[in-house]
């Protein structure tokens, strides 16, 4: 039943104008991986990547955009269209609902942030060592983009104003609150999904470091997610369609 | 069933202590917008909790209830069905999600009955009104469900679907189901609903058959037209009478308003008979539901 679901979510995701929006979006890692191989900068082509590309761009920008559309999108989307109702009135648990709608919504912001991540990665090392960057990051992509999903799909069912909560979150919160005070990046995934990262990069300290250890960054990232759906479960629970007509 | 069911949203009251059970056959929720038809049904179909009393389906609480949804088929207002999805794709959808063993089967059997077969394969993003209409009544009966729950289901059919439609609810409740189909559309419930409950302002107005319905309002006037042997000596002798408020003759008939429909019923052969008068046509001329919905909305 969870693999139904989340096909149609996959199909309902896919067939809108927003994924050609976001895949054009995720293209630019690698325009700007291109012109900085063309143009022959002379930094540090590890560093430019770890802290430009990786940190600077997809852990920032690129991987919380795709999740905090596709994670608010595949339930909200229905809740808000009106079709959500032939999911819900049908002998299915929530808890599957919502695992479902969650694996199309993971799958597909990890899918696109790794597709770009890792061509923009190998265009930006090519030809020196790697650093264990492709694989760090990878992993921590595909961490990052299970917990912001599971966050944002949360946030859809909790409010109907989900898109612009999460793009607060993101770039308020994360953006700009975690610059100015150390202890909030306890909350923050982009820490989570850098300090996975860091436990498989080697590179020097002052070249690429987490502000999280990757111990309290993974214990954190497993609370936040399974936080995340069991209270997306509870709310699905009692959510009520009907208040509006 | 509903028992002492009330709904509100803050300090508005949707539905007021509200009680009724349906049976088997069609019932029709009557009134006009925004009296809590839609309330009653999103109670009915479990996407709604009510405020107090209690709301059951098949002796199982409605709220909270995904297992409920096995024999009940729901059909919501909004036109609204997976863009993406042929009709086929999207009733097969509502099969796999029931957990039907051949969703295939049973999706084709629901188009077959909504007579939607030639379009089955088209997207749903180019059916008119009518054929959404009816391809979210089709999957509301892929599963065979005991109970059917349709918010406003003629919205947007033309006449031929919205006949075709009502013969489909009509076999289906002559099958043992259950129906129960919202309306402001007063012909609609006319023609369609055994039982009818008027919900005004989020109470239940009234129930009943319409024409009991109509008998409940002993005091409102009630018009007859008559066609008889003599109009204007029977017009004479009735306006004597104590049930009667008010006589017309004219275009060959005569109209006659009565406050007291019993005795009025009662009276007139006898009053005829007396003044030598041949009865050849009597007739209620205000019976349809719109002037029993308008008296019990106003009264």
């Amino acid at each position: 039943m969870i693999g139904i679901i989340a096909a149609l979510t996959l199909r309902q995701l896919l067939g809108r104008g927003r994924t050609i929006l976001l895949g054009l979006v995720a293209l630019l890692p690698i325009l700007l991986a291109l012109v900085y191989r063309i143009g022959g900068e002379d930094t540090d082509q590890s560093e430019w990547v770890a802290q430009v590309l990786f940190d600077g761009l997809v852990v920032t920008i690129l991987l919380p955009l795709l999740a905090v559309v596709y994670g608010t999108a595949a339930l909200g989307a229905e809740i808000e269209d009106g079709t959500a109702v032939y999911l819900l009135a049908k002998p299915v648990s929530r808890a599957k609902i919502i695992f479902g709608k969650l694996l199309a919504a993971w799958a597909l912001t990890s899918v696109t942030v790794l597709v770009s991540a890792l061509v923009a990665g190998a265009i930006g090392l090519q030809g020196v060592p790697g650093h264990g960057l492709l694989v760090g990051f990878a992993i921590a992509l595909v961490a990052g983009s299970l917990v912001y999903s599971a966050l944002f799909l949360m946030l859809s069912v909790f409010t109907s104003r989900a898109l612009i909560a999460g793009l607060v979150y993101v770039f308020i919160w994360e953006g700009l609150i975690n610059g100015l005070f150390a202890g909030t990046r306890l909350l923050s995934v982009r820490h989570y999904t850098l300090a996975v990262a860091d436990i498989f990069v080697d590179l020097p300290r002052g070249v690429f470091d987490a502000k999280l250890g990757s111990v309290p960054a993974v214990g954190l990232m497993i609370a936040v997610a399974g936080g995340s759906v069991w209270y997306g479960i509870r709310r699905l629970q009692r959510f009520e369609i009907g208040e509006s007509t | 069933m509903l028992r002492d069911v009330s709904r509100w949203y803050g300090n508005v009251v949707a539905v007021n202590g509200m009680s009724f059970t349906a049976s088997p056959g069609i019932t029709g929720l009557l009134g006009p917008n925004g009296a809590g038809k839609s309330t009653v049904l999103h109670m009915l179909s479990g996407f709604l909790k009510p405020s107090a009393g209690e709301v059951t389906v098949l002796g199982e609480p409605a709220w909270g209830n995904p297992e409920l949804y096995r024999r009940l088929g729901l059909v919501p207002e909004r036109e609204s069905v997976y863009a993406a999805l042929s009709g086929y794709e999207f009733v097969r959808l509502n099969a796999r999600l029931q957990g039907l063993p051949d969703a295939d089967r049973a999706a084709r059997e629901a188009i077959r009955l909504v007579d939607l077969g030639d379009a089955a394969d088209r997207s749903t993003d180019g059916y008119s009104k009518g054929m959404r209409q009816r391809i979210k009544v089709a999957a509301a009966l892929v599963h065979d469900p005991a109970v059917l729950l349709l918010d406003e289901p003629f919205n947007g059919a033309d006449p031929r679907q919205r006949l075709h439609m009502i013969e489909l609810f009509r076999r289906l409740a002559a099958g043992g189901r259950t129906i129960i189909f919202s309306s402001h559309i007063l012909e609609e419930v006319e023609r369609l609903a055994e039982r009818v409950l008027v919900v005004v302002g989020g109470r239940l107005a009234a129930s009943g058959d319409f024409r009991e319905i109509r008998r409940l309002m002993t005091d409102r006037p009630h018009t007859f037209t008559l066609r008889t042997s003599d109009n204007r000596r029977l017009a004479a002798a009735l306006v004597a009478h104590g049930s009667v408020v008010g006589v017309e003759v004219g275009d060959g008939r005569l109209t006659v308003r009565t406050s007291q429909l019993g005795a009025f019923a009662r009276a007139i052969p006898t009053i005829a008979r007396s003044c030598d008068v041949t009865l050849r046509e009597l007739r209620p001329t205000d019976e349809s539901l719109e002037d029993v919905f308008a008296y019990l909305v106003n009264r």
